[in-house]
């Protein structure tokens, strides 16, 4: 039994004679973060989180604690107590999940789990050693252990290790980007990375300015996993379908969107973050949400689920996102037929290539509009090739439209990193191709690239 | 509490630190949240730890432990300076000169927001969501919030201090449906309601079963409402979403952490450089922004920052030329002036950062109905929906949730999906006029996200609304 399993199932004999369900996270992790190429703000942490859920005639109340011994632990049960005593019954109310056999997932590498603090300082530096600009980000890894037990006989656990190489190459009037991410330490390059990030930001270099309107795109994976994941968190959750403020609502068994358009959430996929089951204990499943541009599902927990008579899909948020309902943690963009970017800006002909987005903001859910900016590498494209640099657009896009017509994507897709590691780490990414798409509205401009 | 910060103090000194502090904190958080009629949340959540940060030749480390012993507090010590001493870099960091802070500091309360059941925060919530019934409204949502943390701080240098900081808020949304359109209304506002370091006092100042009409009808009124036009025309932004638009477009620049470069990889850098202090025009002679960790009810509000440095009230711009910057004292070192005084950690698990505190944008003069009846065409914009600004805070691009016009000085009709978007001291130097003292709302928000790992920073803003010409709303046709 795993030593997280182990505190769940101690925290639930604290919650005596009560249905009740526990939820542990255990965190060792470093983050060596660097900016001018020095490391300024390396992180260690070691946490055990638990929680508690407490069941009492229907209603239910959460604590959750980081004292793990048995008085902490009886202490957390009391307050879980007090809370489910607090609350008004539930009719509606689900249940815990009963006792379910978790797929075998992969997402556990010994070697990434035994870096230390100084391994992963030395992989910090083997970026910032290969960078012939001032380098900007961090490594990390870490290794994230998440277990649930529960008195329906739930008893499950999972190890993950992930690690990300970050690379922000940049000096006045230049910057580029790269990064890789893999729960495999010895997938993940630094030093190609920041070779990468450098080739990049000096292109980058007298950037010019674009008039606003609306061009053909070239949108590499760090941008389209950005676009993707802040669409799908509207539009492809059941609670937004339920509560009919989602772009899916009325869309589910439409053709919406460009053919060549297949997206799932695939906690299985060995090339993604693999989980083995959600926040509520239910075993993950892959959920086709478009298939060839039919929007055919969104994800579901067992609230959700149990309000129109179907099954959990296993994507039950942790209980501090609940309002946002079941969440895709595992998104997954099909590859096309595209060899390459180049191919990509070949179809495009006459347009924008983009490398990356900032700041995000979802502007009208229920539409799919999203509005940000570029950063870090924005090119015109001219007669089908990557021409002259950019400065930084700001663009407001209608997702459905950007989607309804995509010219190509790439067969080889990237893991993109969607950890900002705030609260307790569960690593979570988005792999996506790069795509061309025959819409992109830029909606004004800003700062130049660099520092 | 103090004596695991002696001992961590003490190892990381033994393991070759010149400088250290440690930081224990004991935080305790309730959220209780109801959704159509029902509770979505409602939980209770203690996290205890220490933070040890190490400068040893130069170089920072950070480690912590979730134990509350000595050996816990060593063994943060101990990995802070290892991980220091492994850090790449040439390392040349300084700390400016400061008094050891020393002293105790509590939240005033009235009433301790822990003495109120949950089950009496669940039934606040629950008569707030009646009171938003209607039938356009597809989903009302209320919650409250308390918090109390316990911050202890001891640094090599002699600083030792003890706090106890109490926040409370919350906020309440109606969001209404109709024919394909979706539109929402909140109150106080969007995004996470508002909190200050108060009792629950403060929660009861909200009157949200009060409000909950207005915020429900309005929601519905949204969906018979003409989209709001493109067009460059004059603007008056309502106190809250001034609270925003100063956080992004002034406090998140000001930063020297930013302007230095070191948040380049995540939140991003800042148009301003160190040469700006002192000569950089940012804005109308309207505009003075002041940093004020003084100020009663803020949620920056404190009497020393988490290097242990006094508590400052500083002006940051001053009728439109920038005149401080918010700083650590490594950074204020680095710039050669002041000492600080703006770092902030959230929790004990994260290393202190350069933080927005309480930032004001001062009132000016004279009520939000002359400030309406001086536009002859215009927009009235109230409450934010959306918000994006570039890595350097230029350009930046707001909705709210409702824009009401303004023709001849008066109120006219109401829009939805209204935008703005600008340039930060161009949109600045546009402003002409801030209502006074008695429209002045100071506003705490909690989702101030920063860091790599990302920390969470509650910080306050105290606004006025204020009146912008030649804004461009919508999109540039």
């Amino acid at each position: 039994m795993s030593e997280a399993l182990e505190l769940a199932q101690r925290a639930l004999r604290a919650a005596e004679g009560d249905e009740a369900l526990a939820l542990t996270n255990s965190e060792r992790s470093g983050l060596a973060r660097f900016a001018g190429s020095e490391v300024h703000q390396p992180t260690l942490i070691e946490n055990d989180v638990v929680e508690l859920q407490i069941v009492r005639d229907g209603r239910v109340g959460v604590a959750v604690a980081n004292r793990t011994d048995d008085e902490g632990l009886r202490a957390l049960a009391a307050r879980a107590a007090e809370a489910a005593d607090s609350a008004p019954a539930d009719p509606d109310l689900p249940g815990l999940a009963a006792k379910a056999e978790p797929p075998a997932v992969e997402g556990y590498d010994e070697e990434t789990a035994a870096l230390s603090p100084e391994d992963q300082a030395h992989l910090a530096a083997a970026a910032i050693e290969a960078s012939s600009l001032d380098l900007y980000g961090f490594f990390t890894s870490g290794l994230t252990e998440v277990a649930i037990a529960s008195t329906t006989g739930l008893a499950v656990s999972q190890s993950m290790t992930d690690s990300c190489i970050f690379a922000l190459a940049a000096e006045e009037g230049e910057s580029g980007h790269a990064e890789q991410t893999s729960w495999r330490v010895g997938e993940v390059d630094p030093a190609e990375a920041a070779r990468a990030a450098v080739a990049k930001a000096e292109r980058t270099r007298d950037a010019i300015e674009l008039e606003p309107g609306s061009y053909r795109a070239v949108l590499e994976p760090y941008a389209f996993a950005e676009l993707v994941l802040y669409f799908a968190y509207d539009a492809f959750g059941a609670l937004g379908l339920l509560e009919e403020r989602s772009y899916a609502f009325g869309r589910v068994g439409e053709k919406v969107f460009d053919e060549r358009l297949s997206l799932a959430d695939d906690g299985l996929d060995p090339g993604g973050l693999p989980k083995a089951f959600d926040f509520e204990g239910s075993p993950k499943t892959r959920v086709q949400l478009i298939d060839n541009g039919i929007l055919r599902d969104v994800v579901w927990d067992r609230a959700t689920a149990k309000r129109t008579g179907r099954e959990t899909t296993g994507h039950a948020p942790p209980s501090s996102l609940r309002r946002w309902g079941p969440l895709p943690f595992n998104l997954s963009v099909a590859g096309g037929e595209a060899e390459s970017t180049e191919d990509l800006a070949e179809l495009v002909g006459d347009g924008i290539y983009v490398s990356r987005l900032h700041y995000l903001s979802v502007v009208n859910p229920r539409e799919g509009v999203i509005t940000g900016m570029t950063r870090d590498g924005t090119f015109r494209v001219r007669g089908g090739r990557v021409a002259e640099p950019l400065v930084n657009l700001r663009f407001t896009v209608s997702m459905p439209e950007l989607l309804a017509e995509l010219p190509g994507l790439t067969r080889d897709t990237a893991l993109v990193n969607d950890a900002s590691y705030y609260d307790e780490r569960y690593p979570s990414g988005v792999l996506a191709p790069a795509v061309a798409t025959a819409k992109f509205d830029v909606t004004g401009t800003g700062s130049t690239p660099g520092i | 509490m103090r004596e695991l910060c002696d001992e961590a103090v003490s190892a990381a000194l033994a393991a070759g630190a010149s400088y250290a502090d440690a930081r224990v904190v004991l935080r305790r958080a309730q959220t209780v949240a109801t959704r159509n009629g029902r509770v979505d949340r409602l939980d209770d959540i203690e996290s205890d730890g220490v933070g040890v940060r190490a400068l040893v030749d130069g170089a920072w480390g950070f480690a912590c432990d979730r134990r509350l012993s000595k050996e816990g507090a060593e063994a943060a010590a101990a990995k802070a300076c290892a991980f220091a001493k492994a850090a790449t870099g040439g390392h040349r960091r300084a700390l400016a000169p400061v008094e050891p802070g020393q002293g105790e500091y509590r939240t005033p309360v009235e009433r301790d927001p822990f003495e109120i059941s949950l089950a009496d925060k669940v039934a606040h919530c629950l008569r707030a969501e009646e009171g938003m019934a209607h039938e356009d409204v597809k989903v009302t949502s209320a919650f409250v919030r308390a918090q109390r943390e316990k911050r202890v701080f001891v640094s090599s240098e002699g600083a030792a201090t003890d706090q106890e900081l109490v926040e409370c808020g919350g906020g309440i949304d109606a969001m209404a449906s109709r024919d394909g359109i979706t539109q929402i209304r909140s109150h106080p506002s969007a995004h996470g309601g508002s909190s200050s370091q108060a009792g629950w006092e403060y929660v009861e100042s909200l009157a949200f079963e009060r409000e909950a009409p207005r915020v429900a009808e309005q929601a519905a009124a949204l969906l018979r409402a003409d989209p709001c036009p493109s067009m460059v025309t004059t603007i008056v932004v309502d106190a809250e979403q001034m609270e925003l638009q100063t956080h992004e477009s002034v406090g998140h620049p000001t930063e020297l952490d930013r302007v230095y470069g070191t948040e380049a990889a995540y939140a991003g850098t800042s148009f301003l450089k160190p040469g700006d202090l002192g000569s950089l025009r940012y804005g109308s002679e309207h505009m003075n922004v002041t940093a004020d960790p003084t100020t009663p009810g803020g949620l920056g509000t404190f009497a020393f920052d988490d290097e242990g440095v006094p508590a400052q009230r500083v002006p940051v711009v001053a009728e439109g030329v920038l005149r401080g910057f918010l700083a650590s004292r490594e950074t204020a070192a680095r710039i050669g002036s002041g000492s600080g005084g703006s770092m902030r950690a959230d929790g004990w698990s994260r290393m202190p950062l350069v933080r927005m505190t309480n930032l004001h944008l001062e009132p000016g003069e004279g009520s939000l109905d002359e400030l309406i009846a001086g536009v002859d065409e215009g927009l009235f914009l109230q409450t934010n929906k959306s918000w994006s600004i570039d890595d350097k805070r230029l350009n930046f691009q707001f909705g709210t949730q409702v824009a009401w016009e303004i023709k001849d000085g008066r109120l006219g009709r109401m829009l939805r999906d209204a935008t703005y978007t600008g340039q930060t001291p161009v949109f600045w130097s546009s402003l002409d006029a801030v209502a006074g003292p008695d429209e002045w709302r100071v506003h705490g928000l909690t989702n101030c996200g920063k860091g790599q790992p990302g920390q969470h920073a509650h910080v306050s803003h105290g606004t006025s609304p204020a009146r912008f010409r030649n804004v461009q709303v919508g999109f540039k046709s």
